[in-house]
């Protein structure tokens, strides 16, 4: 019964957790070089993104909005004040490790901030410049 | 048999209140400018809940629980009768119809609740997933729910959804209730205020 639950709870994170920043980066970059070939993630890029003004929603009309202009700190949501956890991975072990938490949320942010869904390009900037973030 | 006042005015409030706080809630999930007000939506389908589970025990006659809910045997009757057209008319609720109700209770007491730690950011991914599952297990007991209201006022020849919101329903006189306890409303407003209000902090 034990080994049981034991190798359920390995399965359980494994599928939880199966990703790294680098690799989900990897992930998206695969994809974005189906669209244009060459493709390489950028900090750059993904820094002027997570600081450009969409003005899509005039609460939360950046990323910054929420998650304050320093990933390496924690946020404060623009319309509740409750606190989010920072975003840079070296802040916060646990982004961009699961797979389709990412997914999710990217769909849900991008939706409403951005106005769209975001590329697999955006992703992996996004990813990479917050991978730097120290 | 007659008219007769069935439906005091906490139980039609309330379930008036509960589809617009769970409608509220759907249309917001996936928002975060909408965030506040689906705190709110929540706190109100708590406290509605909560109400009703009191309500339950101290309420007027068709409210009460003892009154209306039955056994698997008394389900599965009246699912019978649904089939061959003819179920066993009831003043109160249906037998079928407690369930849902039962159901529906215990889900939003605990979509709520899940929301609270959601919200709260207690409990991580697990708790997020928890909730995202039982609202949308919520969701399909609501649709069976909406769909045994329709059949049962055809079948019973009796508009279900108007009865829940003048509170008339065909029935004997001598089980009509007594008074609508509209009194009793306005306590419900007060508390859903303050749990709506308590739940979003």
């Amino acid at each position: 019964m034990k080994t049981t639950l034991a190798i359920l709870a390995c399965l359980f994170v494994a599928t939880a957790q199966a990703s790294t920043p680098a690799s989900l980066i990897h992930d998206y970059r695969s994809q974005a070089a189906k669209q244009s070939s060459g493709f390489q993630p950028s900090a750059q890029r993904g820094a002027t993104f997570f600081r450009q003004r969409f003005a899509n929603s005039s609460r939360m009309p950046a990323c910054t909005s929420c998650h304050s202009d320093k990933p390496m700190n924690s946020g404060s949501h623009a319309v509740t004040s409750k606190t989010i956890k920072p975003l840079a991975p070296a802040a916060n072990a646990d982004r961009f490790t699961d797979p389709e938490k990412v997914e999710k949320w990217f769909r849900r942010n991008c939706t409403e901030v951005v106005g769209r869904e975001c590329s697999s390009a955006e992703k992996a900037d996004f990813i990479a410049f917050l991978m730097e973030v120290r | 048999m007659d008219k007769i006042r069935v439906w005091d005015w906490p139980v039609r409030l309330g379930h008036w209140l509960l589809v617009g706080a769970f409608t509220l809630a759907w249309l917001t999930g996936d928002s975060e400018e909408w965030r506040l007000v689906h705190a709110y939506a929540g706190g109100t389908l708590i406290g509605v809940v909560l109400f009703r589970l009191v309500w339950g025990l101290i309420g007027t006659h068709h409210a009460r629980f003892a009154s209306f809910v039955r056994g698997p045997a008394s389900v599965i009757n009246y699912l019978k009768g649904l089939r061959i057209g003819k179920p066993p008319h009831t003043t109160g609720h249906n037998p079928a119809g407690a369930w849902a109700i039962l159901s529906l209770l215990a889900l939003g007491l605990l979509s709520g609740a899940s929301g609270w730690l959601v919200y709260q950011d207690i409990g991580g991914d697990v708790v997020e997933e928890l909730h995202e599952g039982l609202s949308a297990a919520m969701l399909m007991v609501v649709g069976l729910h909406v769909a045994g209201v329709i059949v049962g006022s055809l079948l019973h020849r009796e508009n279900l959804v108007r009865a829940m919101l003048t509170g008339y329903k065909r029935g004997n006189p001598d089980e009509a209730i007594a008074t609508p306890r509209a009194w009793a409303a306005l306590t419900l407003i007060g508390w859903v205020a303050v749990c709506a209000w308590w739940f979003a902090r």
